[in-house]
């Protein structure tokens, strides 16, 4: 019984200096990530109380945290920033489509995959494309670590301009090939992208950028002005109002019930649509 | 953007190509570099031509031209290094190798890192100088020319 005790006693002891150890080392480990700063709580309030001083702790060492790869500040979902990088022949080019008057439609296609052969193929009939006048095609294909060079030259037509450039794709946040970006250079933005299976209904998607362009012109004399923003915008919106007879101060310009904007239950009946004409 | 020893930092709005022609098999192509604020047609001359007739007043064109390195030495090439601080009584109408109402141009010959070159830059609007040229400085202050490699001399067998 004496001997079970004694042998009890020394595995519980045993244990104590084992568990007092991982204390010691855990402790050891707190501190060391709070001397980088990235210790619980707020470093910033014990420093001066664990190491007697205004300065940076002794041995500190400052460690970046960073939630994802930063943006640019000066990118949105409509830039339309300049692609830089090579032609299959070794050139550089470098292609700004942010500028001008006219539409350039940004093609991103692939070598390897099977639906971008039609367009490759379409594009060395440029005649029959169907492209507004006036609208500048460039194809953008992956760069030269991604793609080989000899072999989009073999797909590009003759005068097909063809930028060889990875970077573009991450910029217009490319998912994938085929992929169609329009841009309107007056408006200085992207002005439609997506998906198609054929080159019609890419033609199909500018010819309507074009017409849009024209009817949401809000000078009509100044040309193409789609997107307005900032003042031009707010004076587009009041001219509106101001033609549908609501002026600064109109009650309807602050409903306060679902009756003030839909009118009495009973008077919600369906009326023909009334065109509104998009501001921007 | 880099291609044939040139390099170019573009200033925001300018886009560009650095290229070299086909060769012919009789000549030689020397690096051509243009820019500017404007859609480049795919086809344009290494002047400009096809290019400078779409510009607006407040357009941009530049051209940098290599020569044969036979053109070293020459008194035409004897100044040496690229000219980026140009002032607008550097641009003259009849400076234009093709002469458009409003427009005007300058034209620099000179050697750089050992290659001499020719440095062609057009106004879209004379009148709009002040606002322009500074533009242009802004362009040539990002070129980049390396230094033409040494010739081997020839003759002499490696053993």
């Amino acid at each position: 019984m004496v001997a079970l005790s004694v042998v009890l006693g020394a595995v519980v002891l045993l244990l104590a200096v084992l568990v007092a150890g991982l204390l010691r080392s855990h402790a050891d480990i707190l501190k060391a990530l709070h001397d980088l700063g990235a210790g619980v709580g707020d470093p910033a309030n014990d420093r001066a109380h664990d190491h007697g001083g205004d300065g940076p702790p002794v041995g500190a060492v400052p460690v970046p945290l960073t939630m994802g790869p930063p943006l640019a500040t000066d990118r949105d979902s409509t830039s339309a920033p300049t692609l830089a990088g090579v032609t299959p022949r070794g050139d550089a080019l470098a292609v700004a489509p942010a500028t001008g008057d006219g539409l350039t439609l940004l093609a991103f296609l692939s070598t390897g995959c099977a639906s971008c052969a039609g367009f490759w193929e379409s594009f060395r009939r440029p005649a029959s494309l169907g492209l507004a006048a006036g609208t500048r095609l460039v194809v953008v294909t992956k760069g030269p670590d991604r793609e080989i060079p000899r072999e989009v030259a073999d797909l590009a037509a003759p005068g097909l301009s063809v930028l060889m450039s990875s970077e573009a794709w991450t910029d217009y946040e490319v998912p994938g090939s085929p992929f169609f970006v329009l841009v309107d250079g007056a408006a200085g933005r992207r002005v439609g992208e997506g998906v198609a299976n054929h080159f019609s209904q890419v033609a199909e998607l500018v010819r309507r950028a074009d017409i849009d362009a024209a009817a949401f012109a809000v000078d009509a004399g100044s040309g193409r002005d789609v997107g307005i923003d900032g003042p031009a915008r707010e004076s587009a919106n009041d001219r509106e109002l101001r033609d549908a007879g609501v002026v600064p101060g109109d009650p309807s310009l602050y409903p306060t019930s679902l009756e003030d904007l839909y009118g009495p239950p009973d008077a919600r009946m369906p009326t023909a649509p009334r065109p509104i004409r998009r501001a921007g | 953007m880099y291609a044939h020893g040139i390099g170019a930092d573009l200033p925001p709005g300018f886009e560009g190509r650095i290229f070299t022609r086909q060769g012919s098999g009789i000549e030689v192509a020397n690096p051509v570099a243009q820019f500017a604020t404007f859609p480049l047609p795919d086809d344009v001359g290494d002047f400009g031509g096809g290019a400078v007739n779409l510009m607006g007043n407040n357009d941009i064109f530049v051209v940098l031209f290599e020569y044969g390195p036979d053109s070293v030495g020459t008194r035409l090439f004897a100044h040496q290094g690229l000219p980026r601080e140009l002032v607008t009584a550097h641009f003259q109408p009849q400076v234009l190798r093709r002469g458009l109402s409003g427009q005007s141009g300058t034209q620099w010959f000179f050697t750089e890192a050992g290659r001499p070159f020719t440095l062609y830059a057009v106004l879209g609007s004379h009148a709009r100088r002040s606002a322009l040229v500074p533009r242009v400085n802004q362009l040539l202050a990002g070129l980049s020319v390396d230094r033409a490699p040494v010739a081997l001399a020839a003759g002499r067998p490696w053993n």
